[in-house]
């Protein structure tokens, strides 16, 4: 009896829903075969009068027909909530959005990480030193002798001596940081020292007397100018994203012994020498060489027993190449017109 | 140095073309810094006689010529006014290509035909001489072919010698070594066979009073000797090189320091001694003591430079300059050519002192080796006697220690470890030879002896470069290095800084770099001038003389500069600051974050909260809320400005809108907000308003490294209630939100001032939102309201307060 009740309540709530127009139709039906003083809660109230038996077999039925009746409902209730009139929402998308403020990072910021990424992804260690140092760290230790030509008042700018201190100068060089580093470290290492250097001369389009400046140092037992060729064009391959070679040239530094300037192929031809490279076909980039045995003393080891090469280049020459930038000076106007373009 | 090909390859005895050397040297010796083509075979280029000269018919400037080149006499119009009858002179025939690509055609000038040219040296590319037709030795037989007369086409190499092969490759024998050692062989130079005549002289006496200041004096007498022009191949070298020509006893001076490196100087016998004998003193100067230079100065000197002097007179300053009355003259019949070695230091001492730049100076402040000294004397007085009827008197030779050569162990087993590289022991043996070294085998090891010409070879590693790069480091292979794998240990404020930086960017910030430095002006503008700055010795100019103690003057510059283009502007710049030390020689260096608020004027608003929440200095601390949230903080308070962290800053601030920012439970500021001071930013032409803020991003790492932990989710829901209140005016947020944090405990999840309406009598009415959550269980409306109720009496009590009900 109540089963069949049960099954025609359900009949009727099929039909019901399936002529429903609106939400609201919907909403009344679930009040009307669901709600408190439905005909469907009266017959489970009725349960409580009927056999043990029954009560099982008529309560599962119900309940499974009242999870099948508001499916119904939720389902077309969902049918017919999602028709809108989307025509009459049309709207004009090529109206301008709202600028929003938008913050940019300075371009030497963007090439530094990228250069430290890089490094740090080849086990490189990030070091780091003052940019106000003394005559020590700057020169003594570097093995720059007393009258080197690159202690003349041209090149580094001193600052005014106090009685009884030791002279100091801004650092013409992230070098300092190799001594300072050595002294609490031992090899085998691998580092990097970013950072601002200072030198007094005359600033145009590409001479500036502040800039930044990259010093790798990889000492051990038997670092070689080979593994400073591996290490340079696995670096300069990375950065620039494709195949470059490196080139040494002999030169000359107090703190290195030998000495190099170094090449790398032309971007833009390989080496085989274009017009964006003067037809070189390579483009001089920096400065290196093997730690000199004296700058290993200074720094607290002993002669003769390790090895290693020191490299440095300038971040402005890399962003200059890499955005093409035609004048230095761009990076220390504080112009935002400049610096919004990265 | 300027370097000519020819006169090298005739040193060297190289078979490399130009373009070879060029690169043999670039790749293996030293920086090519340019390469100039001059001269001409001087094809069709002939020595005629001029016959006849008239004047020409229709230019007064003009003259007609007959000249005979042997075969033929041609009529060639000329302007210049030195020829005369019976001169020899260059006559470059129609169809002679001239330096410059300068062909020579059959040509009618005023209304005259003119078959050739009569040349100037320039025009043949020998120097730079248009004063007139160059004017050749009447011997010269007509019809000679000039290209037998003169150097024929050269390339002029400018080469960047570094300071350690100052004192031997500014030469073109040290250079020519490099060009033998490219192809394994030595020079054919006869260096080692320049030796002095041992032909004293009682004309010259010579007494070095210091013997640090000069190593060695070499002087030699010359009589019977002709000062006039120098033969034109060694004036074109020397032009070439970049030398001016001036007589034949200068001219060879400068030859041979050209040759050998050695800088020279003729003195004029007769001016220099008293009757028969120069007694030469090689001194300090004496304090204020004057002597006239070559080129006309005076120079009142110090005991600080050298002089080469008599008992009477200065007669130069030594290694420098020559004295204007001791020098050669055309009257000079004798004379005294000084050869010698002076103390580097001291030459570089005066030369930067007078700012003299002598090729001399230049070449001793870079430390000579005084053998060479002897070389060179030997060779001038050669090349005197050779080019002039000039007899040597005599020499005297000052030189209290001889330069010895020394030797180096060099392990063969070192030389590939450094390079990375098997090179066989017989192929560096080869190239320390060819660079003039002796070596000997011994064992595993060379025993190199070096010659003092090498000042810079003193270690192994200094031997191991010239094997390198004369081997080619182009050959070296790029090889991996065995390293052992292990994470580098990363630096936490590099990490830092980039993200922060990341953070500011998000939030809209551009990050701007500026100088470290700025000028007295600017510390004044910014009412920094009562604090300590370090200053440079030498700076670039007076904007730039004093390193920046805070980094807001440079940044409002920015900001100055940035308003001709925009009207708001958020920037920030992460950088150093340098706070002198008493004790240390060393500053403090402070890591510095700045950012700078910078927003448009906007038309009033109707609400106060509406005004007070959009002045600069809201708008900035939302910002650093922002910021600080991101590294975890959210425990800090403002409090009004003292002397610790903001010391500095406090000084341009807007006293009424400036606060330090301070972390819960500790005093020690870590950062301050504030505005600009409009008087400040009057100073740096600012119009407007700037706010700013500041941390010392150490402190601010530090207090973002505190562990961050997790707190669970609230299982009970939050209960919100509101609370109005009337507060005279003066009363701080803060305190009323203290009190609501201190009565409600931990049940208070936040406070939130959402409204604020100020009357006419001063007083105004605030609004919080309070809400409160227990982790325990549901918050009965009984509980809360016995919560509110205290806190309501509470604010009344400790403040004045009136809450509305």
């Amino acid at each position: 009896m109540l089963k069949e009740k049960i099954v025609k309540i359900k009949e009727e709530a099929r039909v019901a829903v399936e002529n429903a127009k609106t939400v609201e139709d919907v909403l009344q039906l679930e009040i009307q075969f669901l709600g408190r003083k439905s005909e469907f809660v009266g017959i489970l109230r009725q349960l409580k009068d009927v056999s043990a038996q029954e009560k099982k077999e008529v309560g599962q039925l119900a309940n499974s027909v009242k999870v099948e009746i508001q499916n119904l409902l939720d389902q077309k209730k969902k049918n017919l909530a999602s028709t809108f009139d989307a025509k009459a929402e049309k709207i004009d998308v090529t109206v301008p959005a709202i600028k929003l403020r938008q913050g940019h990072l300075h371009p030497l910021t963007q090439i530094q990480n990228e250069i430290e990424d890089i490094f740090t992804s080849m086990g490189f260690e990030i070091a780091d030193g003052p940019e106000v140092e003394t005559e020590f760290y700057n020169f003594d230790a570097l093995n720059m002798p007393k009258d080197h030509p690159a202690r003349d008042m041209q090149d580094t700018f001193w600052l005014k001596a106090e009685a009884g201190k030791e002279k100091i100068a801004l650092r013409p060089m992230t070098s300092a940081v190799q001594v300072r580093y050595m002294e609490k470290h031992q090899p085998p290492f691998r580092i990097i020292a970013p950072g601002r250097c200072f030198r007094n001369e005359a600033t145009d389009t590409t001479h500036e007397h502040s800039f930044n400046q990259f010093e790798a140092l990889v000492v051990g037992d038997d670092i070689n100018v080979g593994n400073m060729k591996y290490m340079a064009e696995q670096f300069f391959s990375a950065f620039f994203k494709q195949e470059v070679k490196v080139r040494l040239r002999p030169s000359y530094f107090p703190f290195t012994e030998p000495s190099f300037e170094f090449d790398i192929s032309c971007l833009v031809c390989g080496h085989k020498g274009c017009s964006s490279c003067r037809g070189a076909g390579w483009i001089e980039l920096g400065g290196a060489g093997m730690v000199n045995q004296n700058v290993f003393v200074a720094s607290g080891y002993p002669r003769g027993k390790y090895q290693g090469f020191a490299w440095g280049f300038g971040l402005e020459r890399l962003a200059m190449m890499k955005y093409k930038i035609d004048d230095i000076r761009h990076f220390h106007s504080g112009d935002l017109r400049f610096i919004k373009q990265f | 140095m300027k370097y000519s090909y020819s006169w090298l390859k005739e040193i060297s005895g190289t078979k490399l073309s130009p373009e070879e050397l060029i690169q043999g040297i670039t790749m293996h010796a030293l920086e090519i810094e340019g390469v100039e083509k001059v001269g001409s075979d001087f094809e069709g280029v002939v020595v005629g006689e001029i016959l006849e000269i008239s004047k020409h018919p229709n230019a007064d400037k003009l003259q007609l010529t007959k000249v005979n080149i042997g075969d033929k006499v041609l009529d060639i119009v000329c302007g210049a006014k030195n020829i005369s009858v019976g001169e020899k002179v260059p006559v470059a025939q129609i169809g002679s290509v001239l330096p410059g690509d300068f062909k020579i055609k059959e040509a009618e000038i005023r209304g005259v035909k003119s078959f050739g040219m009569l040349c100037a040296p320039d025009e043949l590319g020998l120097g730079s001489d248009h004063s007139g037709i160059l004017l050749l030795e009447k011997s010269l037989k007509i019809g000679t072919p000039l290209s037998a007369l003169f150097d024929e086409k050269d390339q002029i190499l400018e080469i960047k010698v570094l300071p350690d092969r100052a004192h031997d490759a500014v030469s073109h024998v040290g250079l020519a070594r490099e060009v033998a050692a490219l192809d394994g062989d030595i020079i054919e130079y006869d260096y080692d066979g320049l030796k002095l005549a041992k032909k004293k002289t009682s004309s010259i006496t010579v007494s070095i009073e210091n013997k640090d200041l000069c190593e060695r004096y070499i002087a030699a007498k010359l009589d019977n000797v002709t000062i006039k022009q120098s033969p034109q191949w060694i004036s074109t070298r020397l032009e070439r090189c970049g030398i001016r020509s001036i007589n034949n006893v200068v001219d060879v001076t400068n030859y041979v320091m050209l040759e050998l490196g050695q800088p020279m100087h003729a003195f004029d016998f007769a001016q220099i001694s008293s009757g028969e004998v120069a007694e030469i003193i090689i001194r300090n100067a004496k304090k204020d003591e004057e002597i006239v230079i070559l080129d006309g100065s005076v120079k009142k000197m110090s005991s600080d430079d050298v002089v080469i002097a008599n008992k009477t007179d200065v007669l130069a300053l030594a290694g420098v300059m020559g004295g204007k009355k001791s020098g050669v003259s055309e009257k000079t019949t004798s004379i005294m050519l000084e050869s010698a070695t002076f103390n580097p230091t001291s030459i570089r001492k005066t030369k930067n002192k007078f700012t003299l730049q002598t090729d001399a100076a230049m070449r001793f402040e870079k430390g000579l080796d005084p053998n060479i000294a002897e070389k060179a004397m030997v060779r001038a007085i050669e090349l005197l006697t050779h080019i002039t009827d000039a007899k040597l008197a005599g020499i005297v030779d000052e030189y209290p220690t001889v330069k010895k050569t020394w030797t180096i162990k060099l392990d063969l087993k070192y030389v590939n470890s450094l390079l990375g590289e098997e090179i066989p022991a017989s192929v560096s043996k080869k190239i320390l030879t060819s660079l003039g070294c002796e070596v000997k085998n011994s064992g595993k090891d060379l025993i190199v002896t070096v010659p003092t010409f090498r000042l810079d070879l003193l270690t192994q590693e200094d031997l191991i470069e010239e094997i390198g790069r004369v081997y080619g480091y182009e050959k070296i292979v790029a090889t991996p290095q065995m390293v052992s794998i292990k994470p580098p240990v990363a630096s936490e404020k590099r990490t830092f800084v980039r993200s922060v930086k990341n953070v500011l960017v998000g939030l809209g910030f551009s990050e701007v770099y500026n100088y470290a430095f700025y000028g007295r002006k600017d510390a004044e503008a910014a009412k920094l001038q009562t604090f300590k700055h370090l200053e440079l010795e030498l700076p670039m100019n007076c904007e730039q003389s004093i390193l920046r103690v805070s980094l807001i003057p440079n940044l409002l510059k920015n900001v100055r500069e940035n308003l001709k283009h925009t009207k708001e502007m958020h920037i920030f710049e992460i950088g150093k600051v340098f706070l002198p030390n008493d004790a240390k020689a060393l500053p403090a260096e402070k890591n510095m974050l700045c950012g700078i608020v910078v927003l448009e004027k906007k038309a009033n608003k109707k609400g106060a909260q509406e005004d007070l929440q959009q002045t600069l200095f809201f708008s900035a601390k939302s910002l650093v809320n922002n910021l600080m949230i991101q590294f975890g903080i959210t425990d800090q308070y403002y409090a009004a400005m003292e002397d610790g962290f903001a010391q500095i800053s406090k000084t341009f601030c807007h006293e009424g809108r400036a606060s330090e920012i301070k972390i819960d439970g500790s005093d020690q500021a870590i950062g301050c907000i504030a505005e600009i001071n409009p008087l400040v930013l009057a100073d740096f032409d600012v119009s407007g308003r700037v706010a700013f803020f500041e941390f010392d991003l150490e402190l601010l790492q530090n207090i973002s490294n505190a562990q961050c932990e997790f707190k669970s989710i609230p299982k009970y829901p939050n209960v919100m209630r509101d609370i109005a209140m009337i507060v005279s005016g003066g009363q701080r947020v803060d305190d009323i939100l203290a009190v609501i944090q201190a009565e409600g405990g931990d049940l208070i999840v936040d406070a939130d001032l959402f409204d604020i309406f100020d009357f006419a009598d001063g007083t105004s009415n605030y609004a919080f939102h309070i809400m409160l959550n227990a982790e325990n269980r549901t918050l009965t409306s009984e509980e809360v309201d016995i919560i509110m109720k205290k806190i309501a009496s509470k604010l009344e009590e400790k403040l004045e307060i009136k809450i509305r009900k």
